[in-house]
């Protein structure tokens, strides 16, 4: 049996069960090429359920919409292990309940979906770890490679020519799903403290905004770039900052469900070379 | 016979606008996506897109607008305009769709204030579009009463000769008739043919989805919310339509000093609607689908009798997670029968 | 000769230690640069990255933020998540073209009048050397141009 009829079968067992309420995940799209996410809530439709190398968007986020998980039931999602990160550093944060959440596990192999074991988010702490240990050994973005050796006033140059051209649609916000802020600091007006209105400077400040707000919860699952409209790279941000607190502080966003957020706790001993 | 413009000349005929003291824009791909921009050379253009990835109403309507600067002394307060210049430019290799767009648009800024940030840059520039000899899979401008060599809200269209070589010159108003005076010395007569124009398939009933769409039974239907259930509110498929127009005052500055800006804004947002209170009357992402679209095929016609939609597709296209007007029309049509 | 470059610098401080410090540095008579200007916070914890964001929004060519050492913290840890944030805020703007020189962060308790001074006096001259941030100062510019339709 393939991955997708295996997963189909296990969604229409869950469904029919009654073990959860609704099933998130991808179903064909527009174009042969597109996968598009679904809701599945009956046994009969988990056959519009495709599973393939095409399922790219991490789907975590949805289950924070409009009070989904409000009535104490439990939806099943397909997720990758940076999904399941992604269902750890939710629930660390207070913004879900990890019992609620079952995990439909793959992993996107070159042209293939494989099928990860596992029930609960639990299941994938050995996963998980194996890519701690394999994302510290990544190197580098090449093109993060070549900022770091240009001069600080080129690489202002480079980010000002990509930041320039952000339309400020914030789609990358909306597309994240640990960008779950009700209410934005840069949609606060009292104080307004960066700029709202599209021009670079305010592109440069909300792109820094995001960047950092998103350092040490980032999992890298690439839902933002996807999203921007004029193609920035913000994943070269987003990754610098994931680098940044795995060597500053060994810290890899979404090991655990327990796991305190790296900006919320801190060790008598952490390193400082650049405070005078 | 008819006129011809042939591509060798293409680089010669923007020096000449040039010389009147026009500036010539187009489609350009540059830094990973594609829009207008300003262009010496036709090499610098990127002809073989099929559409811009960004819309022609960033010339009219940018994202950010600077209105006036004020700025209050002991004395006396002083403000500062930003109006736009009046200098002509040129707006080469359009696509119907979008030139449409821009004439959907006019009905909307003239309405009851004309807006003068908008009408001088209308006035001043001339759109030159060039009719569509390929399509992609997200085109709709047939389903939404348009085609590929569609007319409106050009000022001059081009056919595409079918050797590839050049266009068959179609002067549609006199503005444009006034734009090709300069480069009348570069219009050849021949009668070589033009390509076929690009076949965009009818993808949905629009006669049916209006109606439909009129009938308040149908205002809270379960449809909204399972056709817009993945929308993420985004707002890409705002920004990147050609008709789209909302925008939001800002103030930037303080009490004493600043500017006045007017800002895209979009329906998608859950801050468009959200009052003081804290109420949202748009209270879900469905509700705001639902505003988009009704906005488009039903407020909008009800006023200027006209769809605010050219059948562009980018909605559908650029949208991160695959929805679009076309899923959503589709859908109506089909709820019909 | 055109008049030396007269950089602005804004330094936000927490009340504790380094505005004590920066206060016995006054009350010492020891001299140091008119450059910054100082903005008092309970704790550096209370330093959010907005903050130096909007300095620089403001024109300034420099930053220094400061707090009491490790350990010292009248809150008693507002200075050790400030330390990380600064960690990661400043990796982002050092990535991002905002100049090492540019954004300093320091820890002066109460006692060190003189190494507030001292620190002034260098992050100053530092700043004068490199001159005024122009790359930011030309973003500033822009928002208070026509748009470029
Ligand atoms: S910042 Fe981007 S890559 Fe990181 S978790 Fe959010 S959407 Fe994914
Ligand atoms: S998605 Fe891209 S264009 Fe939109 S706000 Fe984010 S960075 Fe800017
Ligand atoms: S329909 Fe698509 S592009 Fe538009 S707001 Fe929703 S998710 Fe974004
Ligand atoms: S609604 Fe969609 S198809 Fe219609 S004009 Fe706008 S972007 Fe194009």
């Amino acid at each position: 049996m393939s991955i997708q009829e295996q997963y189909r079968s296990r969604a229409k067992e869950l469904l029919r069960e009654g073990t959860v309420k609704m099933v998130i995940g991808y179903g064909a799209g527009t174009t042969p090429l597109r996968r598009r996410p679904i809701f599945i809530t009956s046994p009969d439709d988990a056959d519009r359920l495709v599973l393939d190398a095409a399922c790219r968007t991490n789907l975590a986020g949805y289950l924070l919409r409009e009070g989904l998980l409000a009535d104490q039931k439990s939806v099943a999602v397909f997720l990758t292990p940076d999904g399941v990160r992604t269902i750890n550093i939710l629930a660390a944060e207070s913004q879900l309940a990890t019992e609620q959440v079952i995990v439909l596990g793959f992993q996107i192999d070159g042209e293939n979906a494989r099928q990860l074991e596992g029930t609960r988010v639990a299941d994938f702490s050995g996963i998980i770890a194996e890519r701690k240990k394999k994302r510290k050994e990544q190197p580098s973005h090449e093109v993060a490679r070549k900022l770091e050796q240009m001069t600080s006033v080129e690489r202002f140059s480079f980010w000002e020519g990509e930041f320039s051209r952000c339309i400020k649609c914030y789609a990358c916000r909306a597309a994240c799903p640990m960008c779950w802020c009700r209410r934005c600091v840069v949609d606060n007006n009292q104080p307004q403290w960066v700029n709202t209105s599209s021009h670079t400077l305010g592109n440069l400040e909300w792109n820094l905004v995001r960047a950092f707000h998103l350092a040490g919860r980032c999992v890298e699952c690439g839902n933002c770039s996807e999203a921007c409209p004029v193609n920035i790279p913000l994943h070269l941000l987003n990754r610098r900052m994931t680098e940044e607190v795995l060597t500053a502080f060994d810290y890899y966003p979404g090991a655990d469900e327990h796991q305190e957020p790296v900006l919320a706790s801190f060790r008598k001993d952490d390193p400082e070379t650049f405070i005078l | 016979m008819t006129k011809i413009l042939y591509a060798n000349d293409l680089t010669a005929c923007f020096s000449l606008w040039r010389k009147e003291g026009m500036r010539v824009l187009g489609p350009v791909s540059k830094a990973k996506t594609s829009g207008f921009g300003e262009v010496q050379d036709a090499h610098e253009l990127d002809l073989n897109l099929v559409l811009t990835a960004r819309t022609l109403k960033e010339l009219f309507f940018p994202r950010t607008e600077p209105m006036f600067s004020y700025s209050i002394g002991k004395q006396k307060i002083e403000t500062g305009e930003f109006l736009p210049s009046e200098n002509a430019c040129i707006i080469f290799g359009a696509r119907p769709c979008d030139a449409a767009g821009m004439a959907i648009d006019d009905e909307l800024f003239n309405w009851d204030y004309r807006d003068e940030y908008w009408f001088r840059r209308r006035d001043r520039s001339v759109i030159i579009t060039i009719a569509c000899k390929e399509s992609d899979d997200f085109c709709m401008c047939t389903s939404l009463g348009l085609a590929p060599d569609s007319a409106k809200g050009s000022d001059v269209l081009l056919r595409p000769l079918a050797s590839g070589n050049g266009w068959r010159v179609e002067e549609l108003t006199p503005k444009g008739g006034k734009a090709l005076q300069p480069i009348a010395s570069l219009l050849k007569e021949g009668s070589e043919a033009a390509a076929p124009t690009a076949e965009v398939p009818l993808l949905f009933d629009l006669e049916a989805c209006t109606t439909w769409l009129a009938d308040p039974e149908n205002f809270e239907s379960h449809f909204w919310k399972e056709i817009s259930e993945r929308c993420i509110g985004c707002g890409t498929c705002t920004y990147l339509c050609p008709t789209c127009h909302c925008f939001d005052i800002q103030d930037e500055g303080d009490t004493y000093e600043g500017i006045r800006r007017k800002n895209w804004d979009s329906c998608s947002f859950q801050l468009f609607t959200m009052h003081t209170s804290g109420h949202n009357p748009r209270a879900t992402q469905s509700a705001r689908w639902r505003q988009r679209i009704m906005h488009k095929f039903n407020y909008f016609s009800d006023k200027f009798s006209v769809n605010s939609c050219t059948g562009c597709g980018r909605c559908t296209r650029e949208c991160p997670v695959d929805m679009g007007v076309r899923e959503t029309l589709q859908a109506i049509s089909t709820l019909q029968k | 000769m055109s008049e030396p470059f007269e950089p602005k610098i804004v330094a936000f401080v927490c009340t504790y230690c380094t505005y004590a410090g920066a206060d016995l540095a006054g009350t010492s008579r020891l001299k140091y640069p008119p450059n910054v200007r100082i903005v008092r916070l309970p704790c550096t914890g209370r330093i959010s990255p907005m903050f130096i964001l909007k300095a620089f929004q403001k024109g300034a060519d420099g930053v220094l933020v400061s707090g009491c050492h490790p350990g010292d913290c009248h809150f008693d840890h507002g200075n050790y998540h400030a330390r990380r944030r600064w960690t990661a805020f400043n990796a982002l703007l050092q990535f991002t073209g905002v100049p090492e020189e540019r954004v300093k962060f320091s820890w002066i308790s109460a006692a060190e009048g003189i190494k507030f001074a001292e620190l002034i006096e260098s992050i100053t001259e530092e700043i004068r050397t490199a001159g005024p941030f122009e790359q930011y100062h030309k973003l500033i510019a822009e928002t208070g141009s026509a748009a470029s339709v």
